[in-house]
């Protein structure tokens, strides 16, 4: 097909760019291929850690195929791709990355086969868009299970099976249940549509020092400073929150103004006014009667002084972020301009005000809220590489809450749903008509690849074991899959390894279209090569000028 | 040669069986394309006789919007076997002529006998239309999707000119990119997408029944331009001023808010101050807006985009005229991303496509194959008429260019042979893609059109072309694979005026840059001294 000489009359010269046609398609399979290599033994719950080094020597350690793979520079542009699809996964489900390049790369890797005899990628791609659309609805209709959101212990079993692949698995309990009281915090029901804004209202703040069992999610915000003052109180009950986005110090316009002094006496007005000025402020703020005010600009130490005679405690430079949050766990609107604060703006949704010293640092505690919408979770562990990483299994582990409050759907896990998918589509694959029909069932082929990880991580027999699974799931028994732990065959009912549907959607879409998009490059043009086919085309030019003349 | 050169690079994109091109650039960047005009755009070509062919290819995307490759690949065929004739001692004027009154007589053709007007043919025709541009692309195994969606999406943007005729400006439909999910959930919104978030978070999500003001104004706190300098005598009033400040912006956003808009959106900032008037409004505001989403939105919604709010006496004012509306004002989460979906505008429909893919490479080639589908689609309902694809017009060019020729006892004879004999190259490498017999298919398909030229009632095979998954000939039209005429008349006529503007070219005077150095030895001895 390519410069495979099968057409008898080329019109045009044949240059060498065009048999480079498989050559590039079989590089790009290659490609993707090792990079799927790469993170394969990350796969699982006997799953290995990665430990990278970037080059100013910063260590990451972690088994999260999105982080891994972000940090490998990655020459081929196929490969780079391939790490696209990573992330695209983190964004979109949280879970799943590693999952999704294994699969990706074996959909390219049998396809290899169907090109090295001659099949026109067109005829690969149509199939494997025909099996992904089949999968699809067979996930949507056949396999999945609804979960009720009222049955937390399963909720908890749905989040174990993801955190149990992780670093934190072995506080596995802990984080499940931080995970899930994180996430029910943070939703909000608005009229039948369901919002979650991990990223914005739940906030992972790493502690180094401690143990991993002293991580909480806390019904509040915590802040990582520390009173303006020392003197003001650094434990209040019941606190009313005063929060401000400007300055609690004297302000220039933002005209240039000069002033032009003429006598002594102006000057000092001058400075007395500015101290006027501060004095206004804070009788304003002071006129509320708060006592907390938290700003997410400075205050000046005139400022402090007339809010520590008030018994008030300021907090200054929060960030916006944090700030957001407060305002969302206490009730209070943030005010921009000191004579406009009006008793409704006041926070009183917060129970305890609480400066608290841990290791070195001093935070700040607003907890005890009554009907918080934003909250902090505090993790505390050993080393910052290992706070890192149990950050890390985190996020996924709020994603995949996240997911199934979304859409509670439920799939098998530990391989039990590929498997089954392909049984299906193995079967399905008989009736497809044409050549179509053995990509097709490549596809179900490749979706083996999970479980045969799965299988090879815990260092048992692949093939027995899959031979066997393939049987079990050939009479009927749908949900049997892979035991991580042992590598032998369970049943995944019985032992509460859940997914969610979506993550296992969009990993299959993810995977199938990532293949679909490398397997219709026949071509590579690279910054290299243009300058050599330039080269080629000047010295070919005086010929064809000398030929018209 | 060059031209040669450039048409075999992209020769393997063409047809629905071709395939793409992965580029990489300087800086490690990839692009995966089969858009021919894409493709030579990066290229970045030196050779002065293929820089010809990149700027046809650039033309036929700006004027038409699809068929880059083929225009690419007939110009570089025109000027092969013009060069086969130059070999015969031809001269290159009479090429010209021949080929001059070739593409004359083969636009004429496709004009009076093998277009079909869309009238006959209705709703799926622009489908078909839409599908055959895509057939080629990555998107082609989803065209029943995409070009069903491309045909709503060109026709929510629908425009009439006043003279009773309508405009479809492509431009109008905003298309977003965000990767996740698959290609399949891309979605279609009747309404105006926006990739902005609102300014702060306490503000409202939704908004029935949304009043939109279009600022093109920064809502900051007013400060003097250029270095204009306050001068104050009295300390007392530096206060003042500070006061003034901030109060001119409330007084702004006030008089907005109290014409009843609840959706603002500004190209330029929001002080963070002003956003508490909003949030206690219930008013959502965005910031930095780009200015052609604003405008476009100013007239779908029939807003007025405000460059300021000073009117003719100078004063600060707010119309509630020029106020827009629309049905619903809403932001949602995409992706890791949150995008403000503006649905149901008052004045003028406006369509928004969201593409969901699985990397950004994806993306932007979806977006590529999109746009040209729905050139492809405004092109046909422009001008009504359309022309069966798969080789079927080149065809039947041919047939009827070569009879043409015989009739001729001049020296453009010849040129006009050849003329037709490039054409073939369409369906030629339509079949080579595929892997099909290209000779065979083509003799057949010569055979079909040559029949329906000359039989009264072989007429019917004049639709006849190629069907490339099974390697057959089958009529296009029943098959639905059609093209814009507009679009093979042009290319046509873009690809014979590139070929002879090359073919004119008997000399080639290369300025090469003006050596530097000796300037550079001058300041160095003037330096040196």
């Amino acid at each position: 097909m390519f410069g495979g000489g099968a057409a008898p009359i080329l019109v045009l010269s044949q240059n060498t760019k065009r048999d480079s046609g498989r050559k590039v398609q079989l590089e790009n399979i290659a490609a993707g291929k090792a990079i799927a290599d790469v993170i394969r033994t990350c796969l699982g719950p006997q799953a290995m850690l990665k430990m990278l080094m970037d080059p100013s020597g910063g260590i990451v350690m972690t088994n999260d195929g999105n982080a891994i793979l972000r940090e490998i520079t990655v020459q081929h542009p196929a490969g780079k791709s391939m790490i696209e699809i990573a992330r695209t996964q983190d964004e979109e489900v949280g879970d799943g990355t590693t999952s999704v390049i294994v699969l990706a790369g074996e959909m390219l890797g049998v396809a290899e086969q169907f090109l090295t005899q001659q099949m026109h990628p067109t005829v690969i791609i149509r199939a494997y868009r025909q099996a992904l659309e089949d999968a699809v609805t067979l996930l949507q209709d056949n396999i999945s299970i609804a979960l009720d959101l009222n049955d937390r212990v399963k909720l908890l079993e749905v989040i174990k099976s993801c955190v149990g692949t992780k670093f934190i698995g072995r506080w596995s309990d802990l984080a499940c249940s931080i995970a899930l009281d994180a996430v029910k915090t943070v939703m909000l029901e608005e009229n039948g549509h369901r919002e979650i804004d991990i990223k914005r209202y739940a906030k992972v703040e790493k502690v180094p020092g401690g143990s991993i069992e002293e991580s909480s999610v806390l019904r509040g915000v915590m802040v990582s400073k520390d009173v303006t003052h020392p003197k003001m109180r650094r434990y209040i009950k019941n606190p009313r929150i005063v929060l401000l986005d400007c300055t609690l110090e004297y302000k220039k316009g933002e005209s240039q103004t000069n002033v032009e002094i003429l006598k002594e006496s102006d000057f000092t007005r001058i400075l007395q006014l500015e101290e006027e000025h501060i004095q206004k402020i804070c009788e304003e703020v002071i006129a509320v009667k708060p006592d907390v005010v938290f700003t997410e600009k400075g205050v000046s130490d005139l400022a402090q002084h007339f809010l520590l005679k008030a018994g008030i405690t300021a907090i200054r430079r929060v960030r916006k972020t944090d700030n957001n949050r407060i305002a969302r766990a206490c009730g209070a609107t943030i005010v921009n301009r000191t004579e406009e604060l009006k008793e409704e703006d006041v926070g009183t949704g917060a129970g305890l005000f609480e400066i608290r010293k841990l290791g070195d640092e001093y935070f700040c505690f607003i907890t005890e809220c009554k009907n918080p919408k934003a909250c902090t979770i505090l993790l505390r562990g050993a080393s910052k590489d290992m706070l890192n990483e149990a950050e890390r299994n985190l996020q996924d582990a709020l994603h995949v809450a996240r997911n199934i409050l979304i859409e509670p759907k439920l799939v098998p896990g530990g391989g039990a749903v590929e498997m089954a998918v392909a049984q299906m589509l193995a079967e399905k694959g008989k009736t497809v008509q044409g050549i179509g029909q053995w990509p097709y069932r490549a596809v179900a082929e490749a979706l083996e690849i999970i479980p045969r990880t799965l299988i090879q991580n815990c260092g048992a027999n692949t093939v027995r074991t899959l031979t066997a699974l393939r049987a079990k799931h050939a009479t009927g028994g749908k949900t049997w899959g892979i035991n991580g732990e042992t590598g032998e065959l369970a049943d995944m009912c019985a032992l509460g390894i859940w997914e969610p549907l979506s993550v296992k959607l969009q990993t299959y879409k993810t995977a199938v279209e990532t293949a679909i998009l490398l397997l219709r490059i026949d071509d590579i043009v690279s910054g290299s090569k243009k300058k050599d086919k330039e080269g080629e085309t000047r010295t070919a030019q005086p010929t064809e000028e000398s030929v018209k003349e | 040669m060059a031209a040669c050169s450039i048409a075999n690079i992209v020769k393997s994109s063409l047809g629905p069986v071709g395939l793409d091109k992965m580029l990489v650039d300087d800086i490690g960047d990839v692009t995966v394309t089969n858009d021919g005009a894409t493709i030579l755009r990066l290229l970045e070509v030196e050779h002065p006789a293929a820089r010809v062919l990149v700027e046809l290819a650039q033309l036929q995307d700006e004027e038409v919007g699809d068929g880059t490759t083929s225009v690419v690949i007939v110009a570089a065929e025109l000027l092969k076997n013009a060069d086969e004739l130059v070999k015969q001692k031809i001269h290159p004027t009479s090429i010209i002529s021949g080929y001059r009154l070739a593409c004359k007589e083969a636009c004429k053709y496709i004009q009076e006998h093998l277009t079909v007007s869309v009238e006959e043919l209705g709703r799926e025709c622009l489908v078909n239309v839409a599908k055959t541009s895509m057939s080629s692309k990555l998107i082609g195994p989803d065209a029943d999707f995409f070009s069903n969606m491309v045909v709503d999406a060109a026709h929510a943007v629908k425009f009439s000119d006043g003279k009773g005729g309508f405009t479809y400006p492509v431009k109008a439909v905003n298309v977003l990119k965000a990767h996740g999910r698959s290609a399949r959930e891309s979605v279609l919104v009747a309404g105006y997408a926006l990739n902005c978030t609102v300014a702060s978070q306490a503000m409202p999500k939704r908004i029935s029944n949304a009043k939109i003001a279009c600022l093109d104004f920064s809502l900051q706190k007013a400060k003097m331009k250029l270095g204009v300098k306050v001068l104050i005598t009295d300390p007392e009033k530096l206060e003042g001023i500070r006061q003034r400040e901030s109060d001119m912006t409330k007084e702004r956003i006030q008089k907005i808010l109290a014409a009843g808009a609840n959706v603002i959106l500004c190209t330029g900032g929001i002080d963070d101050l002003c956003l508490k008037y909003f949030v206690e409004a219930g008013a959502m505001a965005v910031r930095r807006c780009k200015k052609a989403d604003a405008k476009r939105i100013a007239i779908a919604t029939g807003a007025a985009f405000l460059p300021s709010l000073s009117n003719m006496e100078g004063e600060d004012s707010f119309d509630a005229n020029s106020i827009g509306e629309a049905a619903e004002v809403v932001q949602e989460v995409v992706c890791d991303d949150e995008l403000i979906l503006i649905k149901g505008p008052k004045a003028r429909t406006a369509s928004s496509i969201i593409l969901r893919g699985p990397n950004d490479f994806y993306c932007d080639e979806m977006e590529r194959s999109i746009h040209d589908a729905l050139c492809v689609v405004k092109r046909v309902l422009e001008s009504k008429s359309v022309v069966a694809g798969g080789g079927s017009v080149e065809a039947a060019l041919s047939v009827y260019l070569e009879n043409f020729a015989t009739s001729l006892s001049s020296r453009e004879q010849l040129a006009i042979a050849e003329f037709a004999r490039s054409l073939l190259v369409i369906p030629k490498t339509l079949a080579v893609n595929a892997a099909q017999d290209a000779t065979d298919l083509v003799a057949k398909l010569r055979a079909y059109h040559n029949s329906s030229q000359t039989k009264v009632d072989h007429a019917h095979f004049k639709w006849v072309g190629l069907d490339l998954h099974e390697g057959i000939v089958r009529d296009n039209r029943k098959a639905g694979v059609l093209e814009p005429a507009v679009s093979k008349i042009k290319s046509l006529k873009f690809a014979t005026e590139a070929a002879i503007t090359i073919l004119r070219i008997d000399d080639m005077i290369r300025l090469d840059p003006e050596q530097k150095d000796k300037s550079y030895r001058d300041a160095y001895e003037s330096g040196e001294l």
